[in-house]
């Protein structure tokens, strides 16, 4: 095989996967958003004993769920177009000429030119979701918190704490490791089009406009 | 194909797709062009040499001539090579 194919081929499924991954825990995300947003305005079952508490939980997980639903879009557009791509390249059957790999590849250039804002947000929505979904897990885990001159007092709840703190620590993770790989990503492939820029000239001189 | 591409990468994708004869809208449909910049681009073609026209009847229509296969060969050995560069993408 075309080493430059066998690469290709390698870096759009690993995407392809890392965009799957992204999809699920974007979609755990809003789920828990709002699963915490009406367990904060209910007061269920958290009993706390202050009222701004509750408010601090629903406004975070108010903005999980928002984080959520953009880093489900997001990825949901970048994941159409690699998509259509990674299909053409594991479709079964006849063997890709030269000219196919290279309009695949422009065709994946063009793609990460018309996302590369998207990706670009999409770094840094998950860096910051992260961060608030850990902020959430400890919040909703509290069974009580009081505050006083001497100290803050906190309880937890075991039965809540051990599984909620896996289950948005997961969420914590993934959405800190996908802000990893898209900036290794797009990383890569703005080095590529850096590369392209610079080879430009000798296509311009193929084409005869260096003239001036 | 869609997106944003270069004015080289749009040269490339008219010069092999007009391979075998293509008319003009047959172009500017499958390189999703409007037909204004369409004409820009298959003009210059043209003037340059790397396209010709031919006239099929009562259709002119447009063929790439022997002078774009070094372009097309250029382009893609180009565009290939980025992956030898560059280091990959992996998990």
């Amino acid at each position: 095989m075309n080493p430059a194919l066998n690469q290709f081929k390698k870096e759009i499924i690993n995407f392809y996967l890392v965009s799957i991954i992204n999809i699920v825990f974007a979609a755990l995300a809003i789920a828990f958003g709002i699963c915490y947003l009406i367990t904060a305005v209910l007061g269920l079952p958290l009993d706390l004993g202050i009222p701004e508490f509750r408010m601090f939980t629903g406004a975070v997980a108010m903005i999980c769920f928002g984080l959520g639903l953009s880093w489900f879009f997001s990825t949901i557009r970048v994941f159409e177009g690699i998509g259509t791509i990674k299909d053409i390249l594991c479709a079964s059957g006849e063997p890709i000429t030269e000219e196919g790999i290279t309009c695949l590849i422009v065709r994946m250039l063009a793609h990460y030119r018309d996302n590369r804002k998207t990706i670009g947000t999409m770094i840094l929505v998950s860096t910051i979701g992260g961060c608030f979904f850990f902020v959430l897990g400890i919040a909703t885990s509290l069974q009580a918190l009081s505050l006083s001159p001497s100290g803050i007092t906190f309880t937890l709840d075991n039965f809540l704490v051990i599984p909620a703190m896996f289950l948005i620590l997961g969420i914590a993770l993934a959405s800190l490791l996908s802000s990893y790989y898209f900036s290794k990503f797009a990383k890569v492939w703005d080095r590529r089009l850096h590369e392209i820029e610079e080879s430009e000239c000798a296509l311009k001189k193929t084409l005869g406009l260096d003239e001036a | 194909m869609t997106g944003r591409r270069t004015v080289y990468e749009i040269y490339w994708e008219i010069l092999v797709y007009c391979k075998s004869p293509r008319s003009f809208t047959g172009i500017i449909n499958r390189c999703d062009l409007n037909s204004k910049t369409g004409q820009e681009y298959l003009e210059f073609l043209v003037a340059r040499g790397y396209l010709a026209l031919v006239t099929e009847g009562e259709k002119t229509v447009y063929h790439s001539t022997p002078a774009a296969a070094e372009y097309i060969g250029l382009f893609s050995s180009l565009y290939q090579k980025l992956f030898d560069a560059t280091p990959e993408f992996k998990l």
